[in-house]
């Protein structure tokens, strides 16, 4: 009898449920077997399903008897998620039978926040699918990737199962597709008739024809040009519609019409058009839904890859936080995109596991790991997460759960088959395992780049290309991979930036025979502290010296390491947090965007107070945001009138954060407020104090003026020159770089008065006081950020194309005028007094005083009538313009134009209204627009039009 | 810097004639001369947005203009300048901007000044201006848009005995 034997026999006689059951302690007396034996033996038996195990201290084995049914039936139902013990594919029926019958019942059960963060929008898809007769034209808002399609597509199947529509068939189309082509789009919609323009050799059908008696769905609606946005809303009107090049709107077609966009309809369309959709549905972004959904989201998705895979997807508590945390702009879409990435990598580093992948954090891309210091930088929703989280997640195929649907961020192709196809096919040649995954993993990397489509990483590695050779990018990346492989060493997103362009500054060194730079005691000493990023630089020399074949001096790995110490990560705790309150639809967050985009900053959260809402609504949506944004140092609260200000004391009451208030908030508070708070040591306090005094970057404003005209006379007289720094390892590589880019866009804007300096971080702080003594430090950009007092940006975000910004922002700072665009577009300051001002100073003839009126009038008629949104800016250039007109006229000066160009505006759409407006001034003055100004007159309303098309 | 038209217009870049001008004579960029507006900034505002789609616009000072003329950094622009009056046309030819031409659209009237064409006004000081600039060698060029026929300032202020042929 073997020991295998022994126990068995031994649970058979002693046992027979989960009461009445043994130890493995019990069994090794009984038999004087030693326990790790018993142990072992008995791992194995509860493997096979010889003997059932009650888990528990200490853990309970038996051997199960035909009488207890009921205890095997618990024992059996395990849970889909959470437990990693069997590797057999379990095919859940209770919770699959719930699932169906559900989904018959109501398609909008299965999708995940029905209940919850999207239940107002369920309830709302539903009456208006619902609504009698025909239900009701619906728009979709919503961020990109927060699931518009998706939820147009249940829409759709709702509709199916309750047999609202006529006839199967939901027909998507996408108005960025053919954006930049207004005709064909409008031929791919509407159909046409032969002969309507050169290559209509046949009648043809649209789109509308084909989902007659199904439903339509237009994506990126804002996308559809004014006189495709006109025919739509005719077609809602009436259910007819005309194809291109017919007269009569002679078809018919009967059509449920779902529309989405990532834009404010207020601004992104037609008034008119958003007008005839009754039922707007505004989804939410990611990091709106709750800590429970996002997680319920990423195993949904993580289900239809382990379903693609069919094997079990095996992920630790940290890799689930970094994916949720790796969601940055693009939603539920890019969480996607970002599973999709890290599945496929899972998939080829577990290709020899035929039942489950393994997901370690070491090995996810540096992109989706900073995703995990993401998430811990906002500690509630780490809290919330974590403890919905078991340390180790097991994802099964859940067949039931079907294919997924069809959605822009779905691969058009099985990614794994393609990865297994071609590694059995690297494999047949002969190569090792770890290029096999090499190779692949570029692969990967391309095919969900091309597809992935905001690029992002295409984008940054592109403009990086500009500057540095692709070979040295590549030997970055390889650099980058040996660190993250071999030797464990975290590296983040801007390592390649920082590296590639110190490894292509000292090799351009090097291969033109400078010097060798000397190393400094400063630098030594430095160094020292930093034993570990010292040895990795070494290995990174042997790396370079490897490739290029030509020894490295010793100096450089110094350099390199304080490169290296410089990149690590830093703790961003401690920051004092911003919340933006504000009256209006949109005020608070677009000037906490604006900052938070200009500075990079991630300290700001705002609070939009449309007017209708209550004070108590308000009070709590400010604490949430309170509570989001505090990092342990309290957080400043800008409001825009004084009522709120009241609100620190029951905020700091409700959530137990410092709050300091205050009031009249403007851009340029807040920007000033970022880079205040942007420093670490400075408290809530501080900061509050100098806000409190802080009254503009303009020194010319209102009293202040007259009180410090001394001082103020007196800093202009000593006024510094400006200066910009830029921060890199020695200096002189990567920074010089950086000053060429900074130096470009000056000059591109005209500024002439800025230096861009360079730094080396060794010895910073002294050259930075240095620098100060006869500079006026302005910003800075580079490795690291320096504490001073001033905007930065980071070096990724500068390549990235947020230089241009970055140097608008530091103009306006300069030109003490940040908030004029915004006032002039927001405020009434625009009235018909203020034009008869300008038409007084450059009008001879015309008395402004008497025409003001008429032009004015002549403005809001054409808006009227046409649909176009007359912006206060172009309001003033219409009114110039027509003044100038009317001069003209009076003169007998009128503008000539060719009889052609005359006849081919009279097709324009907006002709006919101009033709309207001038008879009204025909009317009122007697006076007669002639053609050729008639030609000015739409040639200006299309240069504004085309103005704001390419905004 | 290769400054492809210089105008006097005192309504600035307002309205579609500057944008006509803009795409005939191909420039990269619109410079506004003015230190009023360069100090307004509501009209400063109003200006840089009135820019033709794909051409950006700055108002500058006068002085600035000077000093970006000569800087090499700007040796890429192809400007099209536009002042308010001969007074700052003047000045900008004297700190060192080298034109051939200059065309005036309009000038404003007020009650000091006459009218020399319908749409161009002088003063006492714009007289002055015209005179240093023609005396200078510059073609006085008057046109509205591109297309115009060209007509001479200078002969003008002849005709209405504003000026004296030296």
């Amino acid at each position: 009898m073997t020991r295998r034997d022994k126990i068995l026999a031994y649970l058979d006689n002693h046992t027979e449920n989960d009461t009445a059951s043994a130890t493995t302690e019990q069994i090794a007396t009984a038999l004087g077997i030693l326990r790790p034996n018993v142990s072992k033996e008995l791992n194995q038996l509860v493997r096979e399903d010889k003997v059932k195990k009650k888990n528990g201290r200490p853990v309970r084995y038996f051997i199960l008897k035909e009488t207890s049914h009921v205890t095997e039936k618990r024992l059996e139902k395990k849970p889909t998620i959470g437990f990693a013990g069997s590797t057999a594919l379990i095919d859940n029926t209770e919770n699959t039978t719930f699932t169906e019958r559900v989904e018959n019942n109501d398609v909008f059960a299965g999708m995940i926040g029905s209940r919850d963060s999207l239940k107002n929008q369920t309830e709302q898809a539903k009456a208006a699918l619902l609504y009698p007769p025909h239900g009701l034209n619906t728009l979709i808002i919503g961020p990109t990737g927060s699931g518009k399609t998706y939820f147009a597509n249940k829409m759709y199947r709702f509709a199916v199962a309750k047999k609202i529509i006529a006839r199967k068939g939901f027909t998507t189309f996408n108005c960025a597709d053919y954006a930049h082509n207004p005709q064909l789009l409008m031929s791919h919609l509407f159909g046409y008739v032969k002969g309507a323009f050169t290559g209509a050799n046949e009648d043809k059908d649209g789109l509308i024809q084909e989902a007659n008696g199904g439903m339509l769905f237009l994506d990126e609606v804002h996308r559809l040009p004014p006189e495709g946005q006109e025919m739509i809303f005719y077609f809602m009107d009436h259910g007819t519609y005309s194809r291109l090049g017919e007269t009569a709107k002679v078809h018919r077609a009967d059509v449920r019409l779902i529309c989405a966009t990532t834009e404010n309809p207020e601004s992104a369309l037609l008034q008119t058009f958003v007008r005839r959709i009754p039922v707007t549905i505004q989804l939410p972004a990611f990091d709106q839904r709750s800590a429970r959904e996002k997680l319920q989201l990423l195993q949904r998705l993580l289900t239809l890859e382990a379903n693609r895979i069919r094997k079990n997807i095996r992920l630790s508590e940290d890799v689930v936080q970094a994916l949720l945390g790796s969601v940055t702009y693009g939603n539920v879409g890019q969480l996607k995109s970002n599973i999709q990435l890290v599945c496929a990598q899972g998939f080829l580093n577990s290709m020899q596991n035929k039942n489950e992948i393994n997901l370690k954090f070491s090995q996810l891309p540096p992109n989706i790991k900073d995703g995990l210091s993401h998430l811990a930088n906002n500690r509630h929703e780490l809290g919330k997460v974590t403890r919905l989280l078991e340390p180790m997640m097991v994802i099964k195929p859940d067949f039931k759960r079907g294919i997924p649907e069809v959605d822009s961020y779905e691969l058009p192709y099985n990614l794994y088959e393609i990865i297994g196809d071609k590694a059995a096919l690297l494999k047949d040649e002969g190569l090792d395992q770890s290029s096999i995954n090499n190779f692949i993993m570029t692969d990967i990397n391309l095919h969900l780049k091309s597809f992935y489509r905001q690029g992002k990483l295409d984008k940054t590695v592109n403009s990086l290309s500009e500057i540095v050779d692709q070979e040295i990018i590549d030997l970055t990346e390889q650099i980058q991979r040996f660190l993250q492989e071999k030797e464990n060493y975290p590296v983040r997103e801007s390592f390649i930036y920082a590296m590639s362009l110190h490894i292509s500054s000292f090799i351009k060194r090097i291969q033109s025979g400078k010097p060798l730079r000397n190393m400094s005691d400063d630098l030594v000493s430095m160094v020292h502290d930093y034993p570990g990023e010292l040895k990795i630089a070494g290995k990174i020399k042997k790396l370079v010296e490897e490739h290029y074949g030509f020894p490295i001096p010793q100096s450089e790995v110094y350099y390199m390491a304080i490169l290296l110490a410089s990149l690590r990560s830093e703790p961003k705790t401690g920051k004092v947090g911003i919340v933006v309150a504000a009256h209006g639809n949109s005020t608070a967050s677009s000037m906490a965007q604006v900052v938070s985009q200009l500075l990079s900053v991630d300290n700001i959260a705002a609070f939009d107070m449309p007017l209708e809402m209550s004070p108590k609504v308000a009070l709590d949506g400010i604490a949430t945001q309170v509570r989001t944004i505090d990092r342990g140092n309290g957080v400043l609260l800008l409001v825009d009138m004084g009522s709120l200000s009241t609100f620190s004391s029951k905020l700091s009451e409700k959530t137990n954060v410092h709050v300091k208030t205050i009031d009249m908030v403007t851009t340029a508070m807040v920007l000033e407020a970022a880079r205040k708070t942007a420093l670490i040591d400075s408290g809530l306090e501080v900061v509050y104090r100098e806000l409190r005094e802080f009254a503009g970057y303009s020194r010319t404003l209102g009293k202040k003026q007259e009180k410090n005209e001394h001082t103020v006379s007196k800093q202009m007289a000593e006024q510094k020159k400006k200066a910009i720094i830029a921060i890199c390892s020695t200096g002189e590589g990567t920074a010089k770089k950086i000053k060429e880019l900074l130096d470009k866009i000056l000059i591109d804007n005209l500024i002439d008065d800025i230096t861009v300096i360079t730094v080396s971080v060794v010895k910073m702080k002294a050259k930075i006081a240095e620098v100060q003594r006869d500079y006026e430090i302005v910003a800075a950009t580079g490795i690291v950020e320096p504490e001073i007092s001033v905007p930065f940006i980071s070096l990724e975000n500068l390549l990235q194309g947020g230089g241009e910004r970055f140097v608008s922002l530091i103009e306006q700072v300069n030109d003490h005028n940040l908030d004029s665009v915004h006032a002039l577009e927001q405020s009434e300051t625009l009235t018909e007094e203020t034009s008869q001002k300008y038409l007084d100073q450059y009008f001879t003839f015309i008395n402004p005083n008497k025409i003001t009126k008429i032009l004015w009038d002549y403005c809001d008629f054409i808006q009227q009538h046409s649909d176009f949104i007359i912006s206060n800016t172009f309001r003033v250039s219409l009114i110039m313009h027509l003044a100038g007109a009317l001069e003209r006229y009076l003169t007998r000066s009128e503008v000539e134009v060719d009889q052609q160009k005359i006849v081919a505006i009279k097709s324009d759409k907006l002709y006919a209204s101009i033709k309207q407006a001038n008879e009204l001034l025909d009317k009122t003055l007697n006076i007669k627009i002639t053609e050729g100004e008639t030609y000015y007159l739409v040639a200006l309303f299309n240069t504004e039009k085309k103005k704001i098309n390419t905004l | 810097m290769d400054v492809r038209l210089l105008r006097i217009d005192s309504r600035l870049l307002h309205g579609q004639v500057a944008t006509n001008w803009a795409k005939a004579i191909s420039v990269n960029r619109i410079l506004v001369v003015s230190d009023r507006v360069a100090r307004d900034i509501m009209r400063k505002t109003l200006i840089t947005q009135a820019a033709p789609p794909g051409i950006k616009a700055n108002v500058i000072t006068v002085e600035k203009m000077i000093k970006l003329f000569d800087d090499l950094r700007f040796v890429s622009l192809k400007p099209m300048i536009l002042v308010e009056d001969p007074i700052d046309a003047k000045r900008l030819v004297e700190g060192g901007i080298k034109v051939k031409t200059i065309n005036i659209g309009a000038m404003s009237f007020d009650s000091s000044k006459v009218m020399v064409t319908d749409t161009i006004a002088v003063g006492r000081e714009d007289v002055k201006a015209l005179k240093w600039l023609h005396d200078f060698g510059i073609e006085l060029d008057v046109r509205k848009v591109a297309s115009d026929s060209s007509k001479n300032l200078w002969k003008a202020l002849l005709e209405k005995e504003l000026v004296k042929d030296a």
